[in-house]
């Protein structure tokens, strides 16, 4: 078959005639040229067919594209030059793309058209295709992979582990994020289960599962997040429902595997919590119709228990900053958490990006009948990327995030506390990242965190410190990291630890398994 | 049935912008890559507004996902992207945010170009051991000028749906696109004929599709696997495998380390070529037909 189609070939371009400098012959040379591609083309739809009909009568497979392409690419050992080959079917199917719903060799009939126009009206009542993926609704569903070799859904996993000394023995109380590494030794505070794909045409389902070992080694597990988010509102809004971060910063609605650094930083592990602040609720986003980017995101959600930390917390044995706390039942509306965030971004330069957001959470706390929580918080990201970008390196990040805490501390169950006090307490943290070379990043954290005096309350979570740390940080390739970093801790009591200062070091290393995450910015 | 009823009111919305955008003049296309943009420009010609996100000399495994991007995609009449997971790192986050229904997968305003073109490469098993694999084969298909004649047609074809009075254009302008492709493919296969044949080596395997139009073997990477980089053992193996096949050009694009490519170099008695996949990513190769106009040159004086 192949020597027949490479004979015709053969014949083909012994008829060329030599080309002529006359620009009305190279006209018709063209078009002779594009007769006798046709009659190519037709040759070879013929010999796709005789092949097909072999390849249903074989069971040995068809040859790949690329072996059938070598033997009927045009011979170099021509002593004319031939015509060079101006269509392949061998890299083009000859056909037009499957249409979104349909797949298989049946819907590849021949066609001229590419079918992109009626995508959307040619699902059948059995499937729905708004991913393209021509779902059947009674499809069994099959997990691990990529939504490229026929998955509904994305499956990852994240290993996070971390080798920690610190000059202090009780690194549990001196770190303040729940991930971060809490004891001398081995750590494992991260593994993450993470699952999304397309619900339907309407939503898309997110999923992280986060199993941690605590210093016993027993294992903990925490539904992170597990919400779903609309795909197709109008105007730019977006819906989004369950289990989640909020959206109040930088820091706080990324996971810890995205961090710069191997601990979380103080002021969000002070104001928001150890495991950041998050919950069950609700949440809407509107993109703004304007030339930059802006936006609007508003939140509410239940901020009880100890991720809604400086809110309905009842604390830890009923105690919070002192005060017995009263684990009270919603009363209302007043009762939830609302967050509510803007963020706008613009780009300087064609290398140069600014991003600037801010932020507020308010809310009820469970110090006393009436006493109330308002967090701001202010972040600024700034990124330059060389235009050169192999990999995403070299870059240059600077972060930094403020906030600003405002605690009506009550006085406890049955006015137990002696006073009502209110805290103005704020704090932030600035760091820069400088991806030097490709797989390569070095940092720099400088934390504060000022919590106002008070001669009646003394809770470990309030006194000010501030840290410097830096670390350096080798990716091997995008799927795993091994970094190492230092920390220099300046308390200004030392009523948990043995001295003022501490010395931290930790070499965290990490694996990502599955599918391929995206990065946002 | 809420669902049910969401679902139509969210069509009709869908519905009443797209009327209003069709009455516009222009139609707002976006390109993830420069070389798409190419091709939607010698297409779409005065009847669009081209966008392209990346830039041509950056790394497109790896573009940032700025928020500026998903302005420019909330805007978007149309989105051309590769569909074979060259974005896959940065594209999903911005279509997530832009919240455009018009480019959403199957839709009109959604060009994949990879539909239609049968991708090389593709693992047989997919282990990341291997690197930086793509599982639907090897993304880099725009090189081959054939390739990016169906890729015309793709989006000429788009283009007609979403803005009709404009389809015979289009349609011209895609044939003009296919004649010029073919004329140059006799130009540019007659200057390679010579060299038909010959082993080249490469920083990254993105040169396959071009290897296989015009008949180059390019299996030897200064990478050990891809998106890893380049290791002193490996480059000791691959110097000692390029004297022994006498190979006598590297390919290196804008976003590689020369440096590593001019050390080999150096021990081999080869060449550094400059290559790009990308439209505006070397001197004066703002269109398509430039870009493979300038890969042929550099190659041609460096092999002669």
């Amino acid at each position: 078959m192949v020597a027949m189609w490479v004979c015709a070939q053969a014949v083909l371009q012994a008829q060329e005639p030599v080309p002529s400098p006359s620009p009305n012959d190279v006209e018709l040379l063209r078009q002779q040229v594009q007769a006798l591609t046709e009659t190519v083309k037709s040759l070879q739809k013929q010999v796709k067919a005789q092949q097909d009909v072999i390849s249903k009568i074989n069971v040995e497979p068809a040859p790949l594209p690329a072996n059938a392409s070598a033997s009927t690419a045009p011979s170099p050992a021509a002593s004319t030059p031939p015509a060079f080959a101006t269509t392949d079917d061998s890299v083009v199917a000859s056909a037009p793309p499957p249409p979104p719903g349909a797949t298989g060799p049946a819907a590849a009939a021949v066609n001229s058209q590419f079918p992109t126009t009626d995508a959307s009206v040619t699902t059948s009542n059995e499937t729905i295709s708004s991913t393209g993926a021509g779902a059947s609704l009674t499809a069994p569903m099959t997990v691990a992979g990529s939504v490229a070799s026929g998955n509904y859904m994305n499956i990852s996993f994240d290993g996070q582990f971390a080798l920690a000394y610190s000059s202090d023995r009780n690194l549990d109380q001196l770190e303040v994020g729940d991930h971060d590494p809490l004891q001398r030794g081995f750590n494992a505070r991260n593994l993450e289960l993470a699952l999304d794909g397309a619900v339907d045409p309407c939503f898309e389902g997110f999923a992280n599962i986060v199993f941690k070992l605590d210093n016993d080694n027993a294992t903990n597990i925490e539904v992170e997040e597990a919400f779903l988010q609309t795909t197709n509102l109008p105007a730019g809004l977006q819906l989004k429902a369950g289990q989640f971060f909020s959206a109040f910063g930088r820091i706080n609605p990324t996971h810890p595997h995205t961090w710069d650094f191997a601990d979380d930083s103080l002021v969000h592990g002070l104001f928001l919590g150890d495991d950041g602040l998050r919950g069950v609720g609700a949440q809407i986003s509107w993109t703004v119709p304007v030339s930059w980017y802006s936006q609007f995101i508003f939140g509410v959600q239940n901020g009880r228990g100890n991720t809604g930390f400086s809110f309905r917390n009842p604390g830890v044995d009923g105690t919070f900053f002192g005060r017995l706390t009263t684990d009270r039942e919603a009363r209302g509306v007043q009762d939830f958490v609302y967050i509510p965030r803007f963020e706008s971004s613009f780009d300087l330069s064609a290398t140069q990006t600014v991003l600037g957001g801010i932020s507020g959470a308010f809310g009820p706390n469970e110090t006393g009948a009436d006493s109330y929580t308002q967090i701001y918080g202010a972040d600024l990201l700034y990124k330059w990327k060389s235009p050169r970008a192999e990999g995403g390196f070299p870059f240059v990040k600077w972060q930094t995030e403020a906030m600003y805490r405002r605690f009506e501390a009550g006085r406890g169950v049955a006015q137990s506390f002696p006073v009502a006090e209110t805290f103005h307490d704020w704090g932030m943290y600035s760091q820069v990242i400088w991806g030097f070379k490709k797989g390569w990043t070095t940092g720099l954290r400088g934390d504060y965190v000022h919590m106002q005096a008070s001669d009646f309350t003394d809770s470990l979570d309030r006194q000010s410190r501030s840290r410097v740390s830096a670390d350096l940080t080798w990716y091997p390739t995008e799927f795993s990291k091994i970094r190492l970093q230092y920390n220099h801790d300046f308390l200004e009591e030392d009523h948990f630890l043995t001295a003022h200062q501490a010395d931290s070091i930790f070499l965290q290393f990490e694996f990502i398994l599955g599918a391929h995450g995206a990065h946002k910015f | 049935m809420k669902t049910e009823y969401l679902t139509k009111l969210a069509a009709v919305f869908g519905l009443c912008l797209t009327t209003t955008l069709t009455a516009q003049a222009k139609v707002n296309v976006v390109a993830t890559l420069p070389d798409y943009a190419a091709i939607a420009r010698e297409v779409g010609g005065d009847n669009v507004d081209v966008t392209v996100l990346a830039k041509p000399t950056e790394d497109p495994h790896f573009v940032d996902a700025r928020p500026s991007f998903v302005v420019k995609l909330r805007q978007a009449d149309m989105l051309i992207d590769g569909g074979a997971e060259l974005e896959i790192g940065w594209l999903p986050p911005l279509l997530q945010n832009a919240r455009n229904p018009k480019i959403a997968a199957g839709q009109p305003g959604r060009v994949e170009a990879s539909q239609g073109v049968r991708l090389m490469d593709v693992p047989a098993t997919l282990t990341r051991a291997a690197g930086d694999v793509h599982a639907m084969g090897n993304p880099h298909f725009m090189v081959d000028p054939i390739i990016a004649k169906a890729v015309a047609a793709h989006i000429a074809s788009s283009l007609a749906a979403i803005d009709p009075a404009h389809a015979a254009a289009f349609q011209t302008n895609e044939k003009q696109f296919e004649a010029t492709i073919n004329a140059k493919l006799q130009e540019w296969g007659a200057k390679l004929l010579p060299y038909r044949g010959q082993s080249l080596v490469a920083y990254h395997d993105s040169w396959v599709y071009f290897a296989h139009r015009f008949g180059f073997n390019i299996n030897i990477f200064l990478e050990p696997k891809p998106g890893i980089p380049p290791s002193p053992s490996h480059l000791a193996e691959v110097i000692a495998e390029m004297k022994a096949q006498k190979i006598k050009a590297i390919i290196v694009e804008p976003y590689h380390n020369r440096k590593i490519a001019e050390k080999v170099a150096e021990s081999t008695g080869a060449k550094v070529v400059e290559f790009a996949q990308f439209p505006g990513a070397l001197p004066d190769t703002d269109t398509y037909v430039k870009l493979i106009d300038s890969l042929v040159n550099h190659l041609t004086s460096a092999l002669k």
